[in-house]
């Protein structure tokens, strides 16, 4: 068996290209003297194109730390836009076999696979957004989204003239559903009249489509949009088009609304990315599942729109320092259902494992789940 | 109330448009009796070509250019295929579309995300202001009107004059098409190269207007419902625009009634635009006599000229 490096520069290859920078990590067997202290090898497998915004964009940002801190100690390789299925299941194997020792796995689809090999190589360490199943050398990373959006929603229930506040969704998958729930708690705890309603895309990806349920709310009378989880700008740029406010998820997209973006859902994987790299190249990495909220600095509220006053603001600011210090939690009762049903008693908190099966919308979402 | 109808009365002509364009060139080259399965990818290319272009050049009418070119240039490639190699229809519409979709990634790879100001819409003051329609009839952007004037001059040009006659004789019988003197693989290659720059400008239209930005995957199957409603609208222009209406109408109503609140399952309301079109074109070309006349009856048979 002949000692591997891949090229020292990480490469991005483009997925019209994918099937070349399969090759490319195929034929990267430039054989080389084994250096004492060899650098880790990082792969990276994302499910979309690294944009200028979005989930990919964000995942890539941690990479970037990763290189940051580790320095010469690290060398890394991206593959994008991969479906899951059996081209994750490919690359991520042609990954092992080039001897990667620490594996990113940008998507929730991407978990059996990623398992499987995981099990087989107990020498390559595995991260793998939002699963659930976990091993020795598989950990698993999700954000507290939920908090953020608690904090965003405050400040949509500030602005709203209408009391309407419109939402585009992807699926009624437990995640988004939470984000929604806590959003609207969020807009209530300051305006009690704040109701929300929800248009689903059925699907992940399909920015015309976004863009017109976005245009369909504000018809409608909505005007504060929140975008759940759009890897484009598409709804943000009507939002600033039709002169409403927009919250958007993942990344800071204040260049695509400067004048009526009111908040976004910053994620930052950085230290977590860099924490475990750092296991991984000294040897102590253990599989956890990281749920990283603003206690961690994994999420915040970034570019809040100057619209709102001083005092409101300073409501925000306690409601993020409460998060943050473990004082205020966003589900907390009483929390009453769509249908009256109180979920949440008086003084109670809902847990992890409550949040992360969330099938139930909060009283003030008009729009009911689908079934 | 108004402003709701009003807002669906103009959506729905906007999202047509793409399809309006993707299809009225699709019909050109079914009634020469070539059947192109590529048009998502040529649509796809156009959108990122066109969008790419518009950045880089600050134009849109360049951008629109840029598209019609390389999707023609695409379709060429076909024509090559089909009409050169005399390799059959289907596999290389559905090889030259997959090629078309690697285009648009590797085309969009840098403005991935991307936004663009869109094309500006017209603004005819009072008449724009005219209460229910003026939005929907005076204050689109060009390519909704160029949309609709492509389906009028593609009816004109089928319907009267030499030239459409020629075409339609050709996708009817090539071979006797031949025998009174038609050049049979000319003419087809040239409605295969119009079918493919309509397709881009559709696609343009996608990025630079509808929806102004480009992301891999932004055609999202448009070039599929062109090719179904063609067939479905019995390769009438008029058919087919009123196809394409109809789908663009049903999905913005599918996304307004789950925002009003209805409650039927949304992944009905998601399968709704086909259904619909479907059935409703279905139903008003079933006549089985009328439909046996207007299809071409040489559409996806390889021709071989003989001797």
């Amino acid at each position: 068996m002949s000692f591997r490096t891949t090229p020292s520069v990480s490469r991005t290859a483009a997925g019209a290209l994918r099937a070349a920078a399969i090759g490319a990590v195929a034929l990267a067997v430039a054989t080389g003297p084994a250096f004492a202290a060899d650098p880790i090898e990082a792969g990276f497998i994302y499910p979309s194109p690294v944009g200028d915004v979005g989930w990919a964009h964000e995942l890539d940002r941690g990479r970037q730390a990763i290189e940051e801190a580790l320095g010469d100690g690290v060398e890394t390789t991206v593959v994008e836009n991969v479906p899951e299925g059996p081209d994750a299941a490919r690359i991520m194997n042609q990954m092992a076999s080039e001897g990667m020792d620490f594996i990113v796995l940008g998507s929730f689809g991407y978990m059996n696979d990623g398992l499987k090999l995981a099990r087989r190589h107990p020498d390559i360490d595995f991260i793998h957004a939002s699963g659930y199943q976990l091993a020795d050398n598989f950990g698993t990373f999700l954000t507290r989204n939920y908090e953020s959006a608690y904090v965003a929603g405050q400040a949509a229930g500030f602005v709203t003239e209408s009391d309407t506040i419109g939402m585009v969704a992807a699926y009624a998958i437990p995640e988004v559903i939470g984000l929604i729930d806590a959003f609207t708690l969020g807009a209530r705890s300051v305006n009690e009249n704040a109701t929300a309603r929800v248009v689903w895309l059925n699907s992940w990806f399909d920015p015309s489509k976004a863009q017109e349920s976005a245009r369909s709310l504000i018809a409608q009378g909505a005007d504060v949009i929140f975008s759940i989880y759009q890897d484009t700008p598409s709804v943000v740029t009507v939002a600033e088009e039709e002169g409403v406010y927009v919250v958007n998820t993942s990344s800071d997209m204040k260049d695509y609304a400067p004048e009526h973006l009111l908040a976004s859902m910053q994620i930052d994987w950085s230290d977590y990315f860099v924490a475990q790299a750092t296991a991984a190249a000294e040897d102590t990495f253990e599989g956890e599942a990281f749920f990283g909220g603003m206690a961690d600095g994994a999420v915040s509220v970034e570019s809040l729109s100057e619209d709102l006053s001083a005092e409101q603001r300073a409501t925000i600011d306690e409601t993020v320092a409460g998060i943050a210090a473990g004082d205020f939690h966003p589900f907390t009762g009483p929390i009453t259902d769509q249908d009256g049903e109180v979920r949440v008693a008086e003084g109670e908190t809902l847990d992890d494992p409550a949040i992360l099966s969330m099938d139930w919308l909060v009283e003030g979402v008009e729009t009911k789940l689908p079934n | 109330m108004i402003g709701s109808i009003e807002y669906l009365l103009a959506g729905t002509l906007a999202a047509a448009t793409p399809l309006v364009f993707a299809a009225t060139g699709e019909i050109v080259v079914e009634r020469s009796g070539v059947l192109n399965l590529g048009i998502e990818g040529m649509m796809a290319s156009g959108a990122a070509t066109g969008f790419v272009v518009a950045t880089l050049t600050g134009s849109h009418l360049a951008g629109f250019g840029a598209a019609a070119a390389v999707a023609a240039l695409l379709s060429l490639v076909f024509a090559a295929l089909v009409l050169g190699a005399l390799a059959n229809q289907v596999a290389a519409g559905l090889a030259v579309g997959i090629l078309g979709l690697g285009v648009s990634t590797l085309v969009g790879e840098d403005v991935e995300g991307a936004t663009i100001r869109p094309l500006a819409s017209i603004d005819l003051g009072p008449l724009t202001d005219l209460p229910l329609v003026g939005p929907a009839l005076f204050g689109q952007d060009p390519t909704v009107y160029a949309g609709l004037a492509s389906v009028a001059l593609v009816a004109l040009f089928l319907r009267r004059g030499r030239p459409g006659l020629a075409l339609r004789a050709i996708g009817e019988s090539p071979e006797a098409a031949e025998a009174i003197g038609y050049p049979v693989r000319a003419v087809r290659a040239a409605a295969i190269a119009f079918g493919g720059a309509m397709a881009g400008i559709g696609g343009a239209s996608l990025s630079l207007a509808y929806t102004p930005l480009w992301a891999d995957g932004l055609v999202g199957g448009r070039g599929w419902i062109a090719v179904a409603l063609v067939v479905f609208g019995a390769w009438r222009p008029g058919r087919v625009l009123l196809g394409a209406w109809l789908f663009g109408a049903v999905s913005l109503l599918e996304l307004f009634l789950q925002g009003v609140g209805f409650e039927l399952p949304s992944q009905l309301f998601s399968a709704m635009p086909y259904l619909v079109t479907i059935v409703v074109l279905a139903l008003i070309s079933s006549d089985p006599a009328r439909l046996r006349l207007e299809r071409p009856m040489s559409l996806g048979l390889t021709y071989r000229r003989r001797g």
